[in-house]
């Protein structure tokens, strides 16, 4: 599939306006009544910059799919609604979602988001797929609910692991923000390293609106740990690395994807010099079309995307999406909650142009981990555990 | 039809909470911005029982969410109200944070993730038209029961004791046992939304009865018309409704999302410029 994809971007940037008006293919989608895709994101609100970026992602696949013809020759739609990352927006945008734009299943990102939606979509029989929260209780939200996107138990576990067999570090301070994305990571962290044989010195939270961490870095300062994990979010991780290097605590950094971003060396500087994140989506060494695609976003948004792993599976789910669709189409079975699900489950593995193999294992997906360190203000690979 | 109706759901839930808000904050003049933690204990409460007691009737948690917002309402009120009125701001928000904190913390409530499988009730076709019918009911039945309360008798005693309490108290008068009784009725009836908001929604978090949860009850509140009896109706309508009319505008999202803030705080701004009371406010009283 990744082969195809290559040769179907030369064929679109080859002849892009004339295939859109003059392939028979793609004439007859147009004609067709659309495909829509409803993707709720946080379009405003201070998640605002990952939501209006993954919603960039979804758009330019809907763009390239639309190009080579659509999914079973129709057109695809792309219905985008604004959550704010709050529970209750991300209520109404699914009612809008089934009781309006009749959608027989959706795509989703953040963890409350996705535990909000939960019961409507398992009530009204319609496919939640969520493309970007990873919080391990998403596995267990009911039948109409699955995953495209790894859960923390995928990266945390392998981070923990690595952590202490391949870095050989034996002491760890965990510090988390106190919600739903940090204490189940940070539990997982905790769990992992210690049946490894590895020992916790600090197990420290913050408030997620806390801007001074001073207390909580004292104590695991004192703590004296070999290296410290971090388990926040994007906007508090670069603050906290950065009083703690204030502190004088020199100690390597390991964290999630969360702060694989270009911001976060931007603001830090040299203090993120060591730092390791994961990433759940191959780079650009990985897989040649994320090159082409980061080059295309840099030339359509001007700049590198926020959170690129998350955008590359944004990007991925449109391809998710018609392989369902091709798959019903070849039964000639109608777009429904089950059967989609039904989809899901017997096509099992795709092959996707920016994440690569997907595996779907019911309610949860495996992938390789890509671990990356800053070096000299850049991220440079350091592994993949797999 | 299921989303309007999901929506009138919604805006019947936040009827409830500006009405009662409005008895608390406009006719009787207590100083809170606690409103949504009562919401919350009565729905937290009611999504407990319905998860953890399960053969208890839906309108007995729901009555039992309401009786836990009114006892959490009279101890604070009864503690805070001891010193000075003013306290109340500062001892409610205290609360607010406080106990939402706990809730964050504690493993049976779900932790900052939230509580998620509360049960349904009522299923098949008829759930949205009966949840509507119910809520409805409940929220036309707090505003005529505090337009009653407040155009009586009692009303005229709860206006003096708001605009002249030395008076009030002059004439042997218990302004402390009418403010807490006030906060009580009102705080009560927030407890009781919160119980019909965790059945219909099943998934509650601490972050939905934030800080945030306060300013919004208060801008429909003070849009709609503070101290009228049907101001925060015609509130919860406009700030609920507006919102979700703009995402059909057929915006470009890159347009839509700073275009929505815009034209939402522009609107509210619009409607206090011209109408400084609220829109269905008396300009007599406004400041």
């Amino acid at each position: 599939m990744t082969s195809h994809f290559a040769l179907h971007r030369r064929h679109v940037l080859g002849g892009a306006a004339a295939a859109a008006l003059t392939s028979p293919l793609a004439a007859g989608a147009q004609s067709k009544e659309p495909i829509k895709i409803g993707s709720a994101l946080p379009l405003t609100g201070s998640q605002a910059g990952y939501g209006n970026d993954f919603a960039t992602g979804t758009r330019m696949a809907v763009k390239d799919v639309n190009d080579a013809g659509g999914i079973a020759g129709r057109p695809v739609e792309l219905v985008v609604l604004d959550t704010q990352a709050d529970p209750q927006l991300g209520i109404n945008a699914l009612n809008r979602f089934i009781g309006v734009e009749k959608l027989p299943m959706f795509l989703t990102a953040w963890s409350a988001v996705v535990k909000a939606q939960a019961p409507i979509a398992n009530r009204e029989k319609v496919l939640e797929l969520n493309c970007g929260a990873n919080s391990p209780e998403i596995a267990t939200l009911g039948d109409y609910v699955y995953t495209a996107f790894p859960l923390a138990e995928v990266d945390i576990v392998k981070l923990a692991n690595y952590v202490f067999t391949t870095l050989g570090k034996k002491t760890v301070a965990v510090l988390y923000i106190n919600n739903d994305t940090g204490i189940d990571a940070a539990k997982l962290y905790r769990d992992t390293f210690t049946a490894a044989g590895g020992k916790i010195v600090a197990f420290e939270a913050y408030d997620p609106k806390a801007t001074e961490f001073t207390g909580m870095l004292l104590k695991a300062r004192a703590a004296n740990p070999e290296i410290v994990h971090l388990h926040g979010l994007t906007a508090d991780t670069p603050q906290v690395i950065a009083q703690m290097r204030q502190l004088g605590m020199t100690q390597r950094v390991t964290s999630y994807s969360a702060a694989y971003n270009p911001k976060l060396l931007e603001q830090l500087g040299p203090a993120a010099e060591g730092l390791i994140v994961t990433s759940l989506a191959p780079g650009v060494n990985d897989n040649p079309n994320v090159a082409g695609f980061l080059e295309r976003w840099k030339k359509e948004q001007g700049r590198v995307p926020n959170g690129l792993p998350y955008v590359q599976y944004e990007y991925d789910m449109v391809f998710l999406v018609k392989a369902l669709y091709e798959y019903l189409d070849k039964k000639s079975q109608p777009a429904t909650g089950e059967s989609l699900i039904a989809a899901l489950l017997a096509i099992k593995e795709f092959d996707l142009p920016m994440t690569g193999k997907m595996i779907i294992d019911g309610h949860r997906v495996n992938k390789p981990v890509y671990l990356l360190t800053v070096q000299k203000g850049v991220f440079v690979p350091l592994a993949t555990l797999t | 039809m299921d989303y309007l109706i999901t929506l009138a759901i919604l805006i019947a839930i936040y009827v409830i909470l500006g009405a009662s808000y409005n008895l608390v904050i406009g006719y009787g003049g207590l100083s809170t911005v606690a409103h949504p933690i009562f919401f919350a204990i009565g729905a937290y409460t009611t999504g407990l029982l319905s998860v953890n007691v399960p053969e208890l009737p839906a309108v007995v948690n729901v009555l039992l969410g309401m009786v836990t917002a009114v006892v959490a309402s009279v101890l604070l009120a009864g503690s805070a109200l001891r010193v000075s009125g003013d306290y109340l701001l500062i001892a409610s928000l205290g609360f607010q944070l406080g106990l939402l904190q706990l809730i964050k913390n504690l493993d049976f409530t779900g932790g900052p993730g939230g509580l998620s499988a509360i049960p349904s009730t009522i299923l098949g076709a008829a759930r949205g038209p009966a949840f509507l019918a119910i809520t409805g009911a409940a929220a036309v039945a707090c505003v005529f029961i505090i337009r009653a309360i407040v155009n009586g008798p009692y009303g005229r005693a709860i206006s003096a004791m708001r605009d002249e309490e030395l008076a009030f108290t002059a004439l042997g008068r218990n302004a402390m046992s009418m403010k807490i009784a006030i906060f009580a009725i009102g705080c009560g009836m927030a407890g009781g939304a919160g119980g019909i908001y965790a059945y219909y929604f099943q998934y509650i978090s601490p972050d939905q009865f934030e800080v945030l949860a306060s300013a919004t009850i208060l801008t429909m509140v003070v849009l709609g018309g503070m101290g009228t009896p049907f101001g925060p109706v015609v509130g919860a309508i406009l700030l609920l409704a507006i919102p979700q009319a703009i995402t059909f505008l057929q915006l470009p999202p890159a347009i839509m999302a700073p275009t929505q803030g815009i034209i939402f705080t522009v609107l509210v701004l619009v409607f206090l410029y011209l109408r400084p009371a609220g829109i269905l406010g008396n300009k007599a009283r406004a400041i």
